[in-house]
């Protein structure tokens, strides 16, 4: 007997799947803003020169670049409770989660970025009379911004696609609504088919704008 | 809010059971050394596809890669496991399923990789071998691969670590892998700080000789030529 696809079952249950969409949205802005700010503190713990903070800022991000997410939501949502007897969400669990995982990927970009200014130009600088500051300031933070441009818009991208780990933690995000939804209807042929749809459609778009961005932004020295 | 008593660490809980995280790690390593190598082959295949002459092809490949790396891998594995068998008739067990993900997932990235390798090469050191009296299969071989393949070993390391840490995502379709046997040990035992926190750092010593790796690759090929 031929597979009968019903489609009808996914038109039905949009309600649901496009509220899972919003939570992804949600989630990928915030836990990207979490990353941003955390990754940049990371980042100057690292270059700071002080052991006592470069060493504690290496641990976590080796730590948590070289983990699976899975392990990092998991351990935060179940084993950091334990520990600190503060019982957070699903939610804030996951962000918590996310956004120190995208922290410790945005301090390597931030920290690559600014040792990727040729060290010729601040020797240049220092030369010509200007403080370290102003060396950071003025010559090696805008060359370095635009080289980190790229890299942080790839990362966007993977963090868009990584919400959907947090659906194994139980936050009612796109996958999560997917997994209920196939075993409610018995029809996970359909639902994942369409879940599977959205991502391309919403991410597919934003890979391209960043292969853009890797052309416009390429370095020519 | 504080914990009715500090938790002491029951270091002991994983060393008795180590023999079953083990375990675990066994079928980790098995998949993601398998899929690596069918991820590298096919990806070879993928990348030729992607510069054959005929823009069918060329157009297939192009769509192959860009699913694979616009879904989340989530997505990909319940998809494969739950929707494919409807699809073809066929049921597959969950080790078929992870090979079948992991290795697809893994060719689409590793076939941009080795695609991205020959580009950076091809051109102008192509034209003057081809010049000097090369045919196109010598130029290849003996101008534009040596070049391109050492170029493209850090970004073959990369993905090798990503898969590592991808393989942990199997678990939710009950593959039993390092993760799968860590959150059942955590459940049985009831100590998860312990058990998670051993998983976390059994990824960790996979993974972090890979990354030194790569950065030795890196400033070795990439940084100086």
């Amino acid at each position: 007997m031929p597979y009968i696809w019903r489609f009808d079952v996914v038109i039905a249950n949009l309600p649901i799947l496009l509220q899972g969409l919003w939570m992804t949205c949600a989630l990928t802005v915030l836990s990207m803003v979490i990353g941003l700010v955390v990754g940049l503190v990371v980042a100057l713990f690292r270059l700071s020169g002080w052991r006592i903070l470069a060493v504690p800022a290496t641990v976590f991000t080796e730590l948590f670049r070289t983990t699976p997410l899975l392990v990092q939501v998991v351990w935060i949502f179940t084993v950091l409770p334990l520990m600190t007897g503060v019982a957070l969400s699903p939610f804030f669990s996951g962000l918590v989660a996310l956004g120190l995982n995208v922290a410790a990927f945005m301090a390597e970009i931030y920290r690559t970025g600014i040792y990727s200014v040729d060290r010729g130009q601040r020797h240049a600088a220092h030369a010509l009379g200007m403080t370290n500051a102003q060396t950071m300031r003025r010559i090696v933070l805008p060359q370095a911004v635009m080289r980190m441009v790229p890299p942080m818009a790839a990362m966007w991208v993977a963090l868009f696609k990584d919400t959907s780990i947090l659906a194994t933690i139980g936050v009612v995000e796109l996958m999560y609504e997917a997994r209920y939804l196939a075993s409610d209807t018995f029809r996970p042929l359909e639902i994942f088919t369409a879940v599977a749809v959205v991502y391309f459609a919403l991410a597919y778009p934003q890979s391209l704008l960043v292969n853009r961005l890797y052309e416009r932004f390429r370095v020519r020295e | 809010m504080m914990p009715d008593k500090i938790p002491i660490w029951k270091v002991e809980v994983v060393t008795q059971n180590l023999s079953y995280l083990l375990a675990g790690l066994e079928m980790t390593l098995v998949l993601a050394i398998l899929s690596m190598l069918l991820g590298v082959l096919l990806g070879l295949l993928i990348a030729a596809a992607r510069m054959s002459r005929f823009l069918i092809v060329r157009a297939l490949a192009g769509f192959y890669v860009d699913i694979w790396r616009s879904t989340p891998f989530l997505a990909q594995i319940l998809w494969v496991f739950f929707a494919l068998p409807i699809v073809t008739g066929f049921r597959i067990s969950a080790f078929a399923a992870g090979i079948i993900c992991l290795s697809c997932h893994a060719s689409a990235y590793l076939a941009e990789v080795f695609r991205a390798g020959i580009l950076s090469i091809a051109g102008g050191q192509r034209h003057a071998a081809l010049a000097l009296g090369m045919t196109r299969m010598q130029a290849a071989r003996r101008i534009i691969l040596p070049q391109a393949v050492t170029r493209m070993l850090p970004a073959i390391g990369s993905q090798s670590i990503n898969l590592v840490k991808e393989s942990a995502l199997v678990s939710v379709i009950n593959l039993q892998e390092l993760m799968w046997h860590a959150q059942t040990l955590a459940g049985f035992t009831m100590r998860s700080i312990e058990v998670l926190t051993a998983a976390a750092l059994i990824y960790a010593a996979l993974t972090y000789p890979q990354a030194l790796l790569v950065n030795y690759l890196h400033r070795r090929f990439v940084v100086n030529s």
